[in-house]
């Protein structure tokens, strides 16, 4: 029975049956099984160490050119792949692209020493080379989503594949610009913070290590998407994606010493990306020699890569056709909501042609 | 019931903790964002990696002590497992060159049969034409063959149209005789 108040909001009665019904889905979404990712056919093209070249075959193809795709090296690239019908693979799938994934995979101790220049000149490069072979065509469009993004500009600039189109979706690439308390950006940059003994006693830095270095920078506590998840656990749409989304926001992935040391000193400390100074087995990264077509993707709410970060490369660039997007949307919903779907199915299939 | 809004004690819960989640993290940066914290959480990670260092010196010593491959070993074993990985990386690589020549060569061979069929099918048409000459040729043959028979004949001809021509002449003198031996009777 509800109760009606002066200010003529109801009061629900209390019913047994419906909370009963919703701390049991809260408690099954928090301890049941897990959900299946990476939905959307694929198969192993090429394996190196723990990475692999996985390929997306088109539902009935239309381009020519294939879509090269390179991810973060902190987390999984299943949020690429997140839901069906929210997924950025099916999505470039059934607009006709063969698309390539290049997976990092999970770090393991013998890779202490990989450095950020060991992913770009001895993965990439082949990869792409495999992409070129395996979908016997010319040129290839290149994708990278945030430090994939980065990673995939620093290969355009010393890439000899051709490559047409370069698409960069909340990427960092100034880090002059911090979302870092000004203390700590002092610390790190100006006094002489050094990584080198942490790197020494654990060779891989942990992922519980790599998630809370994340959620100390974006939001120490972290017990909203709970609160969110009782609220809303009778309505087992959102709970299905509340546990993907759960599941992959707790993947963090062991991030290499060499990587670590690089992103801290050669990235945060002494921004060499930008200043022209960043160097890739010896070979100078000029972000002025990309000339491939250029979409810059930027996340209007995003807490971890402000705008800021983007926005220089679109000056640092060659490229006579250049276009920067500035999106409603967060660090990770770009992905997930299938916002970046809509913009890479307007600008890469006027570019692929 | 128009106007009036049934109340979610959940959502004003929910909207009470994302306020105290947000405060409490701005609280936290707040807090944190100093000197002093940042001296005393880096005491804490030393103070924390001597342990780990102590830790790891022990486990190794020990490992030696009982013959038993610590994780350096190890990491080092899959180094080479991946040193393995990338020749075979490059063989394939160069494999494609080796198959990329194969299939030009190919190519050159497929184009050179088409050219060598092409010249088979002349060869072949010059024969059924050389043919076709033969039998034109003894077709000519026979004709002058015919021709020769036909001049000789003629010649044949003429030569007995002279022995007429001559019996004629003989027939007109005999003739002659006569009408005179009759003249000389008759008179």
């Amino acid at each position: 029975m509800a109760t009606k108040t002066s200010n003529q909001t109801v009061l629900p009665a209390f019913n047994y049956e419906k909370e009963l019904e919703r701390w049991t889905a809260f408690a099954n979404a928090i301890m049941g099984p897990e959900l299946g990712a990476n939905h959307t056919p694929r198969k192993q093209v090429w394996a190196k160490n723990k990475a692999t070249l996985w390929h997306y075959a088109p539902a009935e193809k239309k381009y020519d050119i294939p879509v090269f795709m390179i991810y973060s090296l902190f987390n999984r690239p299943s949020i690429l792949d997140f839901a069906p019908g929210s997924s950025v693979m099916e999505g470039l799938v059934n607009n006709g692209y063969d698309v390539y994934l290049l997976d990092w995979g999970i770090a393991g101790y013998e890779d202490k020493d990989m450095t950020i220049e060991d992913y770009i000149a001895d993965y990439i490069p082949k990869a792409v080379k495999r992409a070129l072979r395996h979908s016997r065509t010319e040129e290839v469009s290149v994708i990278g989503y945030c430090l994939g993004g980065t990673f995939a500009a620093m290969y355009a600039a010393i890439a000899e594949e051709p490559i047409r189109n370069l698409i960069v979706a909340t990427v960092p690439i100034d880090f002059s610009v911090s979302v870092l308390p000004d203390k700590w950006e002092q610390e790190l940059k100006e006094s002489g913070y050094n990584a080198d003994r942490l790197i020494e006693v654990f060779g891989v830095i942990p992922p519980a290590y790599v998630e809370a270095m994340f959620r100390s920078v974006t939001a120490p506590i972290y017990n909203s998407p709970y609160v969110t998840l009782l609220t809303r656990a009778n309505d087992e749409r959102f709970v299905e994606k509340w546990k993907r989304m759960n599941k992959w926001n707790s993947g963090h992935v062991p991030l290499t010493g060499g990587a670590f040391r690089q992103m801290t000193t050669d990235f945060f400390k002494e921004n060499k990306l930008v200043k022209g100074e960043f160097t890739i087995h010896g070979q100078k990264v000029d972000l002025g020699k990309i000339t491939a077509n250029l979409l810059v993707v930027s996340s209007k709410n995003d807490t971890l890569i402000p705008e800021g970060q983007s926005l220089p490369l679109m000056e640092l660039v060659s490229s006579e056709d250049k276009t920067y997007l500035s999106v409603e949307a967060g660090h990770v919903s770009l992905a997930m909501t299938g916002k970046l779907n809509g913009i890479l199915e307007d600008w890469l299939g006027e570019h692929s042609k | 019931m128009a106007g009036s809004k049934t109340y979610d004690p959940y959502e004003a819960w929910k909207n009470l903790m994302i306020n105290w989640e947000k405060q409490a993290n701005d609280v936290i940066h707040f807090w944190t964002n100093s000197r002093d914290y940042i001296k005393w959480s880096q005491g804490a990670t030393d103070l924390q990696l001597r342990y780990l260092e102590m830790f790891q010196r022990n486990q190794q010593l020990l490992l030696t002590q009982l013959q038993l491959p610590t994780k350096k070993d190890l990491a080092n074993v899959a180094k080479l497992s991946i040193q393995t990985e990338e020749k075979l990386d490059a063989l394939e690589e160069q494999l494609w060159n080796v198959e990329d020549a194969i299939e030009s060569t190919n190519k050159q061979v497929g184009s050179l049969t088409e050219v060598s069929r092409e010249a088979v099918k002349v060869i072949k048409q010059l024969k059924t034409e050389q043919k076709r000459d033969k039998k034109e040729l003894e077709t000519i043959d026979e004709i002058h063959f015919e021709l020769l028979e036909i001049k000789r004949e003629l010649a044949e001809m003429n030569s007995l149209k002279e022995e007429i021509a001559s019996l004629k002449a003989q027939l007109a003198g005999s003739k002659q005789d006569k009408e005179k031996e009759l003249a000389a009777l008759t008179k």
